[in-house]
């Protein structure tokens, strides 16, 4: 079962990737990205990679919190449609991390490992246009 | 309220197939009140504001709401069965995956209601459908369901990918596997990775037009051209996502009806995933008419005649099939030899519109609109009614009428005809599309007339279908669990198949299990 649903998760995930490649390459063109400061930005950065450390770790409760307190840090940040469209996907992250089954959970941390390298993605390349 | 939170893989394909037809009828009449209005010059039964939303309506209905989800319903049903599964891989996700489309498709209904359905056309061009030009929320409702839908059509494919994947039969390698899941498969790929193209694109248009971004103004330095290029990346994938499953269905029900195995099995496989590749390769072949370069009208002009290559395999290898063959005339066996024809005709057609100075006299003439409809009607629809006539038995245990379906059977090919082949004829004299009326022009009126009769007949015949399945749902002669004498897994469950598919796991040692079980004296394997 297990297998089954980490393809699924890993088939989801390839989608996404595209979303996003296609999403940052238009931003980045039309100079539409997200103005992240390199401390509040790292400090977001950080909280994603703690959340991966606890998937990793099966700690679900600990990425849940650190999800919530990422997306508020987000909230706190100037407006952009990229970080608000990645924001709810981890909005949606956090809430399948609390309600899925033990079970499920090394599928999800799949999840959330994903949208911790988009966020990176994001951050790097808005810093660097 | 048990369809309801069905999960069963069966209920799930039926609801699609059933929300697939209701479209399907909505989708036409939206087409028969063009036709009305087009079929005399200066015409004015309906406004030019009721005319652009029955153009945009009826081709995001066929598109999004009929071909992929009819495709979708046939794949959820008959996959497992075919390939010796009790159930698909992830059953919620199959079942969250209709519903999220069935939503999609009420919310972009519900614009009616608000008296601003979407109006810019199934591809919504930018900037007609940026904020100053589509002032209405038409174009969000359109926008937020085709991502209500893009996510279904995501969800979906992972599960018929999953179940291919995970859940065939002991000894069904992929190369044993029947064409209809092998190009199900391929479809569902071009899913997950054409999907999120229009995703992107609809963000960014939402974006433009709720939270005042400027992705498609050039005012604002943003590209309209943006808006067609992602549009496009999904665009054509998307006619194989829809075409590929028709011709899984054709090449499992042209081999039952000539009695002989397919023809260079390996061929229509690895040709499938040839189409596949190079459907990402040909997206700009639909933008020749704005300014590209030189070198880049080039490169999409040579892959948009290359991927007739492996397309023409697949036509030679039913013919192949066929030759020979001990061929029984059944209705679906009749709607899967004119689908040969018809979708050839789209074919070529698709080739010459391959040919840039082709393109740059043809394009927005209504030469596209007959070739879009004998590519998606000749080939989609012409082997879904196929498909309907092969499969209706094992779906009730009931035998459609055959003298009903020979009927109906003649209707759609002449109404078909009738009414898209002259559009041609329209197109290379000059019409364009997306008008909703014309002066009185020579020929302009007696053609458009032409198509409205043949448009007429064509309901009629799909009618008569509709009337065929409802009263062989009751009155149908017993089907038996193989009424066709066919070779794939789904004919050795019961019809209809019960809760559990297989009361045993079948073992498969070729691609014909059915053939091997009916006659151990010569199996297929032993050849093999």
């Amino acid at each position: 079962m297990r297998d089954r649903a980490q393809l699924g998760m890993a088939m989801l995930l390839i989608s996404e990737a595209v979303f996003f490649f296609l999403l940052i390459l238009a931003c980045a063109n039309f100079q539409a990205l997200p103005r992240l400061y390199v401390f509040s930005g790292s400090i977001l950065t950080a909280l994603l990679l703690a959340g991966s450390v606890s998937m990793w770790r099966k700690w679900r409760w600990a990425t849940v919190a650190l999800g919530v307190v990422f997306l508020v840090g987000l909230v706190g940040t100037s407006f952009a449609m990229l970080t608000a469209v990645h924001g709810l996907f981890v909005l949606a992250g956090v809430i399948a991390i609390g309600v899925v089954p033990v079970s499920a959970i090394r599928t999800m941390a799949l999840y959330w490992y994903f949208f911790t390298a988009v966020w990176v993605v994001i951050f790097v390349v808005a810093r660097q246009l | 309220m048990t369809w309801l939170l069905a999960l069963d893989h069966k209920r799930i394909g039926i609801l699609y197939m059933l929300s697939a037809l209701l479209f399907f009828l909505a989708g036409g009449m939206e087409a028969m009140v063009m036709r009305a209005q087009l079929a005399a010059p200066n015409l004015k039964l309906i406004s030019p504001q009721i005319y652009n939303q029955m153009f945009t309506m009826h081709g995001t209905t066929m598109i999004f709401l009929v071909a992929m989800p009819v495709l979708t319903g046939f794949g959820v049903y008959l996959v497992p069965l075919m390939i010796g599964a009790n159930q698909t891989a992830l059953p919620r996700l199959g079942a969250l995956s209709f519903w999220l489309q069935l939503l999609g498709g009420v919310l972009l209904y519900f614009s009616f209601a608000t008296g601003s359905a979407p109006n810019a056309g199934w591809f919504s061009y930018a900037p007609l459908s940026e904020k100053p030009f589509s002032p209405g929320p038409g174009v969000d409702f359109w926008a937020f369901a085709l991502l209500l839908i893009a996510a279904a059509s995501i969800g979906a494919a992972i599960n018929l990918i999953v179940t291919i994947a995970t859940e065939r039969a002991p000894g069904m390698t992929m190369r044993l596997v029947p064409l209809f899941v092998w190009m199900t498969f391929v479809a569902s790929v071009m899913i997950v990775f054409a999907l999120p193209a229009l995703a992107a694109a609809l963000v960014m248009l939402l974006s433009d037009r709720l939270l005042a971004a400027h992705f498609f103004d050039p005012a604002q330095g943003g590209a309209p051209l943006l808006w067609q290029h992602y549009f496009w990346i999904f665009g054509h994938p998307e006619v194989y996502i829809v075409v590929l499953p028709a011709f899984g269905m054709i090449s499992e029900i042209i081999p039952v009806f000539s009695r002989k195995p397919i023809f260079g099995y390996p061929f229509v496989a690895t040709s499938t995933v040839a189409i596949a590749f190079l459907s990402y390769g040909v997206w700009a072949h639909h933008m020749f008419a704005v300014a590209l370069g030189r070198n880049f009208l080039a490169i999409f002009a040579a892959a948009s005649m290359l991927i007739a290559v492996p397309t023409g395999m697949k036509i030679f290898s039913w013919i192949a099939t066929m030759w020979g063959g001990s061929i029984r005339f059944t209705t679906a066996m009749l709607f899967a030899v004119a689908f040969l024809l018809e979708f050839t005709i789209g074919g070529l057609s698709g080739v010459a519109f391959a040919t840039v100075p082709v393109d740059w006299q043809l394009t927005d003439t209504y030469f596209v609109v007959a070739h879009i409809h004998y590519v998606l009607f000749g080939g989609t629809v012409f082997a879904l009614l196929a498909g309907v006539h092969y499969w209706f038995p094992k779906f009730s245990g009931r035998m459609l009428d055959e003298k009903l379906g020979h009927w109906s059977f003649w209707l759609v090919v002449l109404g078909f005809n009738t009414a898209v082949f002259v559009l041609h004829f329209l197109g290379l004299i000059g019409m364009p599309r997306r008008v909703y009326t014309y002066p009185d022009l020579p020929w302009y009126g007696a053609l458009n007339l032409i198509s409205t009769i043949g448009a007429a007949i064509l309901v009629f015949g799909i009618l008569l279908v509709c009337a065929n399945v409802a009263m062989s749902l009751f009155f149908g002669a017993e089907a038996g669990d193989d009424p066709w004498n066919a070779w794939t897994l789904e004919w050795a469950a019961a019809s209809p198949p019960l809760a559990q598919n297989f009361a045993e796991v079948p073992e498969v040692r070729s691609r014909r299990p059915l053939w091997d079980r009916k006659h151990p004296e010569a199996p297929d394997w032993m050849h093999v």
